[in-house]
């Protein structure tokens, strides 16, 4: 086997986790409840971004729609009619936020869905506070394609998002907090101008040290990442082609 | 065709062509058959020699050189014979002598085939 | 959460992109390339001090097709030592997961960008008589490149040149006959049918390619390798991208017909590019070195094995290649004449 000719010079990936397109249509409840949560924390931002922007609604009733949006898509299963080998599931999930908006407004309906999706903290007012922090030209949010390429940045701010959280938690159950600290300061606040140097002397560590964290988070933000992305994809073909896009090789 | 048989050809042919050309002069018209005999052994000796020097080195302009010079050499030697009426046809034999010397020597260094030992180049 | 911004998101990408080489003996220099299934990286060989390609996949696993086929293509390179292929330096798993290989850093260009200054055709010719030197010897090895292009080709400082990205390249001579998987969604131009699941002892792969698997690149791709019919190719199929090849360095263009201005000499050229790019396999030369000897004869002026010459067309070929002497021996004839005329006079 490969993988005992050339064994791995550190950590070996994890097993990789079912993905919430079969888990979703499980018979098992607690397991397709499970599966809802990991789509609904991976989607539930671009969808209420793409209803506030695409459907221009207002917060109140894009929150409104975005919940009732991932209840309707258990309750109708409409994850069952997807195919990975037609579509991408975002684009999928986005035609359907476009059909699920325009049937509620065909039937009039303005009532507040009650409470969250279980176990998912939608923290509306900070995703309305990115989507004022994000530059959009309305002029050009009109058109088919502007619009994929919106959802698909906010699915991948999203996914993002949520690898750097479980980093974050993974650092925190290893005591590596500082190795976070570097890796915040480095990597996730766009300062052009940091130098491993300065986070050296800023942190009274050397060197090497830094530059060793650093590669070390890297690495395991990657890690979960891309296991993340495993998790939302319905085929492996679709994971590659996905990693592609959320990693941005095929524009290097 | 290594480089002396080729020397040894052209120069035989060359030879027995410049001979030849004696019978336009009636002067020497009737032993036109020595003149080409002797013509031709004339440039076969050249061939070799020039073919020979091809062997060895392998540089045009003096391959060139040299079978102008070799051409030349032997040409003076028959042109110092007079014909029976005592007159000598210094530039009759020697310029065309040395061109045949000429461009043997430049056929056995452009297309005569090298030894074996010598690395093929392009 | 934090509110990732693009700028953090694009430092992201650029960050996890770069390979963990902790626990090699390699120090990353920069990214040179991308290619359909990694990046291509240079770094420093600690050890041997030297610079190196680092070849490296996008996606972690070792045992995953991907995975598999990367080090397959460094086992055939590694088997084809030749002045003409790449050399493979060594090959495993980064800390982060990531398959890789080394091999030599060619400093250079690509083909595609370096013909622009070469101006005569001979020089070109000459290129590519290099190119059929280290497409032979795989043959003669039992590998077939099954991707060559002027992309992947490269040509040195000092005029060397090198066939890179075996990536395709499929074994003929393996006791299980071993064939290239398609996942590299950069090179695959249809799928026709779902992958079936096979593997080797010596080589693993995950899948064999079946009929209707096609792989390859427009242009360059001989028509049995577009129809997918992996099977049945052979030595051929390259002589067929070779046969582009020719007609690219000529014309830049791998499917332009030689221009309708030819000259009797650009005749034999054709002739042999038609010859190598036949559509029928049994319509083109059987091997590399047929075709080499061909293009060979047409440098040394000799008539071509493709090409049926008129009388004319040989007269002239004749006159060609041994244009000067033929102006000597005249030029000797009228130097005769004017000796004559003087005499007379």
């Amino acid at each position: 086997m490969i993988q005992e000719e050339f064994p791995s010079g550190g950590d070996r990936f994890p097993p990789t986790r079912r993905s919430v397109i079969e888990a979703v249509r499980s018979i098992d409840a607690e397991e397709r409840e499970s599966a809802l949560e990991a789509l609904c924390a991976a989607y539930w931002r671009p969808v209420y971004k793409y209803i506030r922007l695409r459907w221009n609604r207002a917060p109140d009733a894009a929150q409104d729609l975005t919940q009732g949006f991932f209840v309707e898509l258990l309750e109708r299963e409409l994850l069952d009619k997807f195919d990975a080998k037609k579509s991408r599931l975002r684009t999928y999930l986005r035609l359907c936020v476009d059909s699920f908006v325009m049937n509620e407004d065909k039937a009039g309906r303005r009532q507040k869905r009650g409470g969250n999706i279980p176990h998912v903290a939608l923290d509306f007012s900070a995703a309305e506070e990115e989507l004022g922090a994000t530059v959009i030209d309305p002029t050009k949010i009109a058109s088919p394609e502007s619009l994929e390429e919106f959802f698909e940045k906010e699915w991948v701010r999203g996914l993002f998002t949520l690898a750097v959280e479980e980093l974050r938690e993974l650092c925190i159950a290893r005591e590596r907090e500082r190795t976070f600290h570097l890796f915040e300061a480095y990597d996730l606040q766009g300062n052009e101008k940091i130098s491993y140097e300065q986070l050296s002397n800023e942190y009274g560590i050397p060197l090497t040290d830094v530059t060793n964290a650093l590669a070390w988070a890297r690495r395991e933000f990657r890690k979960i990442a891309l296991e993340r992305l495993r998790e939302l994809c319905g085929s492996e073909e679709e994971f590659h082609r996905e990693a592609r896009v959320a990693f941005g090789w095929d524009a290097k | 065709m290594n480089k002396v048989l080729l020397g040894l050809v052209l120069g035989a042919v060359l030879g027995a062509i410049d001979g030849a050309t004696a019978w336009f002069t009636p002067a020497v018209r009737f032993e036109i058959m020595a003149i080409i005999f002797y013509s031709t052994i004339k440039g076969l000796i050249a061939g070799v020699l020039i073919g020979f020097f091809a062997r060895k080195v392998n540089s045009l302009p003096l391959g060139i050189l040299f079978g102008l010079a070799v051409g030349a050499l032997l040409a003076f030697a028959v042109a110092l014979m007079p014909d029976p009426t005592g007159q000598h046809y210094y530039v009759q034999i020697i310029v065309p002598g040395s061109l045949v010397g000429l461009i043997v020597g430049y056929a056995t260094q452009r297309y005569g085939a090298a030894p074996a030992t010598t690395p093929a180049t392009r | 959460m934090k509110f990732l911004s693009d700028r953090a998101l694009e430092r992201l990408r650029d960050a996890t992109d770069l390979p963990d080489l902790s626990g090699t003996h390699y120090r990353l220099l920069e990214r040179i390339a991308r290619g359909g299934m990694g990046v291509v990286f240079t770094a420093e060989d600690e050890r041997l001090q030297r610079r190196v390609a680092l070849k490296v996949l996008d996606l972690p696993g070792a045992a995953g097709d991907l995975a598999n086929r990367l080090i397959r293509e460094a086992r055939v390179l590694a088997r084809l030592e030749h002045p003409g292929i790449v050399p493979v330096h060594d090959v495993g798993t980064l800390a982060d997961g990531r398959v890789f290989y080394t091999m030599k850093f060619v400093e250079g260009h690509r083909l595609d960008q370096h013909i622009e200054s070469v101006a005569s055709t001979p020089d070109r010719l000459r290129i590519f008589l290099r190119i059929c030197d280290a497409v032979a010897f795989a043959h003669a090895r039992g590998v077939l490149h099954r991707d060559l292009k002027p992309a992947n080709i490269m040509v040195g400082p000092f005029g060397e040149v090198l066939v890179m990205d075996w990536g395709l390249a499929k074994i003929l001579r393996e006791k299980n006959r071993i064939e290239a998987r398609v996942v590299d969604p950069g090179q695959t131009i249809v799928e026709k049918q779902n992958r079936s699941f096979e593997s080797d002892g010596a080589l693993q792969f995950s899948a064999i390619t079946q009929h209707g698997m096609v792989m390859g690149t427009p242009g360059y791709m001989s028509p049995e390798q577009a129809r997918g019919d992996v099977e049945h190719l052979d030595a051929r199929s390259d002589i067929f991208s070779l046969g582009a090849l020719l007609r690219f360095l000529l014309t830049g263009n791998p499917e332009a017909a030689l221009a309708p201005s030819a000259t009797r000499m650009d005749k034999s050229l054709a002739a042999i590019c038609a010859k190598a790019s036949a559509t029928l396999p049994s319509g083109r030369y059987s091997n590399v070195s047929e075709l080499a000897l061909d293009v060979s004869r047409y440098l040394d002026g000799l008539a071509v094995a493709a090409h049926q010459e008129t009388v004319f067309e040989k007269v002239g070929r004749f006159y060609r290649r041994y244009r000067f002497f033929i102006l000597l021996i005249a030029a000797y004839l009228a130097m005769r004449v004017l000796i004559l005329i003087f005499m007379r006079r």
